[in-house]
């Protein structure tokens, strides 16, 4: 059980996320030959003297809500996140939650894409939601395998559960699967194609300035908080000897995002319409055997 | 005041940068990409996350049109320069950021450049007279000089429900005014001037939107000048033809093909050299594959290499840093994964079609012919300190036999609507990227024998 947290912290979550998305990026940056850390905050600004853009007969409310939805899911799906052992409401049913939260973002991409009537943008769009189909099933069976573990929807039972064995050791696949699909619901690394260059942007592709840092913040964000949700799910949490709860937390966080940064320069990008053969045929079996597992296991205990 | 000018200072410190490449300008391309990595201001893929349009190469007046539009999709605060030959490169990007801090140059491009008054009155008139959408009054005709932006911009629309009208879509596929004379042909209904799109059975029986989308000329890591007109329904094209942009006719041979063509011309050209031009070619060839591939840190290193090959590295030196290169693409199981069997172009179609280079030597898809530029780009790192010179029976060039009856990239073009039609958009991009034709051949005054400037 988490301990409640102070109001304040509803304010302090954006503001943690922002600081931690920020981090992430300039790390990526820095990882680019000949590049620095400044440069993510140099974009921004770049991005913010920028004057909106409009395409004809562009549905502007539609890609505004679009692109504003982004990081706004990715902030509500933060609200279960747990540093250390306590996160701003440890829903009872937080997983559900998160869940919900992450499948925001198929229709704030959608709309991105569809709004500002352009062929590449759409195509973008299109792509995320295939990029949906193909990654959300062997997702939903990876967290329904943690819940399951833990034999419960939320998210402090499940750091509960792994005072002793965090259930990455027992859970491997789940843990691995989850990790891609957190790739894939922030379109983000090896999954970016439905923000791809060689659409030019795809769904961003008619973003410009303010429309542009919103969206590809919430990205980030996104990116973030998908990742650090594994360490909750999978890696325990805020146990560890020595140090408290929040800095394991930290730690943990970021040595998952900087793997994932890491490795996402050592792949080129997935396209869905190879991936969901891999999805469909070899990961979502895999999740439910893994579940199956975990299920025989939770039983006999 | 003064910290609004500190504020634009530092933000355009770093502006996008979107490249205009013009046919012919391989040469000025590959400095302008150099000095750009080394200044550290970023390529946009397309007009909404740039600041600075560089258009590279010599500018002609047919083309105006689509470098019009293509300025027009920039939203402000934005430059426009042209970087017409090496010398100049350095000097025109330093401008465009002085132009970007001055905010002088809209009324600049707007008067002074070479578009004349014709084209950019009949370019506006169409994009505003069937525009009514009275979305907000946020623009009057007048501003569009300093508010591009805002413009409802015929592009990225027009691209989407327009039959064969244009757009952006892509960043300007736009030809001449020509197409224009098709908006009669729709019967679809009309939404904010741009005809609906006319449907079709797809590939598994559904009615589906056709749209007709211009891909290029201006693209992120596409061939220069190159248009496709794509038929697509999703995002599947289910009808390509390849079109080229009209390019000024240069007595300066093509950049990738020039040893081969000096060599047989009669002058002594080292063989080294050739191997070194021949290295550099298939690099650059790669660095666009492998970004298309969305490889941006393996582009990003092919780029780097090909650039120290083209400065004259030696040769134990050059084959050093591409061994590395080559292995990790060689060994990636995902890149092979992604590409296996995608545009497959058996060796007897290819050869029937008149295609002589790497893409015949691979007889199959798109990953075969990149394992045959990295067996090319290998081998000749290695003799491009090699002695002696160029015999008059070495014609092959990076992508053919450069003394065939045709231009070794013409035969790439022959092939591609075949190889396209049924291919997702992405795996359309990755195999043009694998073809990699090079329309600068297009531009020089006496090849063996010319296609036509324009189809």
């Amino acid at each position: 059980m988490t301990d409640p947290a102070p109001l304040w912290a509803v304010l302090a979550l954006p503001a943690v996320l922002a600081g931690a998305a920020w981090a992430v990026a300039s790390f990526d940056a820095v990882l680019g030959a000949g590049a620095r850390a400044a440069w993510p905050g140099r974009e921004a600004l770049r991005l913010l003297v920028q004057q909106p853009r409009r395409t004809r007969a562009a549905d502007v409310p539609l890609t505004r809500l679009g692109s504003t939805l982004l990081p706004v899911a990715a902030v509500l799906a933060a609200v279960v996140l747990p540093l250390g052992f306590r996160s701003v409401s440890d829903l009872p049913e937080g997983i559900v939650w998160f869940n919900a939260m992450e499948a925001l973002a198929w229709a704030a991409v959608w709309l991105t894409g569809w709004g500002p009537n352009s062929t590449l943008s759409l195509i973008g769009g299109y792509r995320f939601l295939a990029q949906g189909l193909a990654y959300e099933l062997p997702h939903m069976l990876a967290i329904t395998t943690a819940a399951l573990g833990a034999e419960s929807l939320r998210v402090g039972d499940v750091v509960d559960a792994q005072a002793g064995l965090w259930f990455a050791v027992w859970m491997p696949a789940a843990f691995g699967i989850y990790l891609l699909s957190a790739l894939a619901m922030s379109f983000w690394g090896p999954f970016d194609q439905p923000a791809g260059r060689d659409v030019a942007g795809g769904a961003a592709a008619e973003l410009s300035g303010v429309d542009r840092i919103v969206f590809l913040s919430g990205r980030w964000l996104l990116f973030v908080v998908a990742a650090a949700f594994s360490v909750p799910l999978f890696l325990g949490g805020g146990h560890g000897p020595l140090l408290p709860g929040w800095a394991w937390t930290l730690l943990k966080t970021a040595v998952v995002l900087a793997f994932l940064v890491w490795a996402r320069r050592r792949i080129p990008t997935v396209r869905m319409e190879r991936y969901v053969e891999l999805a469909w045929v070899v990961l979502t079996p895999l999740a439910v055997a893994q579940a199956l597992v975990v299920a025989v296991v939770v039983l006999n205990r | 005041m003064e910290l609004k000018s500190r504020l634009l200072r530092a933000a355009t410190a770093r502006p996008g940068v979107l490249l205009a490449v013009r046919p012919g300008a391989t040469r000025e391309r590959l400095f302008v990409e150099a000095e750009l990595v080394r200044r550290g201001w970023p390529c946009a893929a397309g007009p909404a996350s740039a600041n600075l349009l560089v258009c590279v190469g010599e500018a002609t007046t047919a083309e105006d049109d689509w470098a019009e539009r293509l300025w027009l999709g920039i939203p402000a605060p934005k430059a426009r320069v042209t970087a017409s030959a090496v010398e100049r490169a350095v000097e025109a990007l330093d401008r465009g950021r002085a132009d970007l801090l001055s905010g002088a140059h809209q009324h600049h491009v707007g008067r002074h450049e070479q578009t004349d008054g014709d084209l950019h009155r009949g370019h506006h008139e169409h994009q505003e007279s069937p525009d009514p959408a009275p979305e907000s009054g946020r623009h009057t005709h007048d501003d569009h000089n300093s508010h591009g932006s805002e413009h409802t911009n015929g592009s990225s629309a027009g691209a989407h429900q327009h039959g064969a009208h244009e757009g952006h879509a892509s960043h300007e596929g736009h030809n001449g005014h020509a197409a224009h004379g098709m908006h009669g042909d729709h019967d679809m209904g009309v939404v904010a001037g741009l005809p609906m799109a006319a449907r079709a059975d797809d590939r598994d029986g559904l009615r589906l939107d056709r749209l007709h989308v211009p891909l290029g000329p201006v693209l992120a890591d596409w061939p220069a000048g190159l248009v496709l007109r794509l038929e697509l329904q999703g995002d599947v094209v289910q009808q390509a033809a390849v079109e080229r942009i009209a390019a000024p006719i240069t007595a300066r041979p093509p950049f990738w093909n020039e040893p081969w063509l000096r060599a047989s011309a009669g002058e002594r050209v080292a063989r080294g050299d050739a191997a070194r031009r021949l290295c550099a070619a298939h690099l650059d060839s790669l660095g666009r594959f492998l970004a298309v591939a969305g490889w941006d840190d393996a582009a990003a290193e092919a780029r780097h290499v090909r650039d120290r090959a083209l400065a004259g590295v030696a040769a134990t030196e050059l084959t050093s840093s591409v061994v590395p290169l080559i292995r990790r693409i060689r060994r990636s199981r995902t890149l092979r994964w992604l590409t296996a069997g995608l545009g497959v172009l058996p060796s007897e179609h290819a050869h029937h079609l008149g295609v002589t280079g790497p893409a015949l030597v691979a007889d199959g898809d798109v990953h075969g012919r990149v394992l045959v530029w990295l067996d090319q780009i290998e081998r000749s790192a290695g003799d491009c300190d090699a002695p002696g010179t160029l015999g008059a029976a070495d014609v092959t060039g990076p992508r053919g036999r450069t003394d065939g009856a045709n231009l070794p990239s013409q035969a790439l073009l022959d092939v591609l609507p075949g190889l396209l039609e049924g291919a997702e958009f992405a795996c359309a991009r990755l195999i043009v990227a694998s073809l990699d034709p090079d329309l600068d051949e297009f531009t020089w005054a006496a090849p063996p024998v010319r296609g036509p400037a324009d189809d």
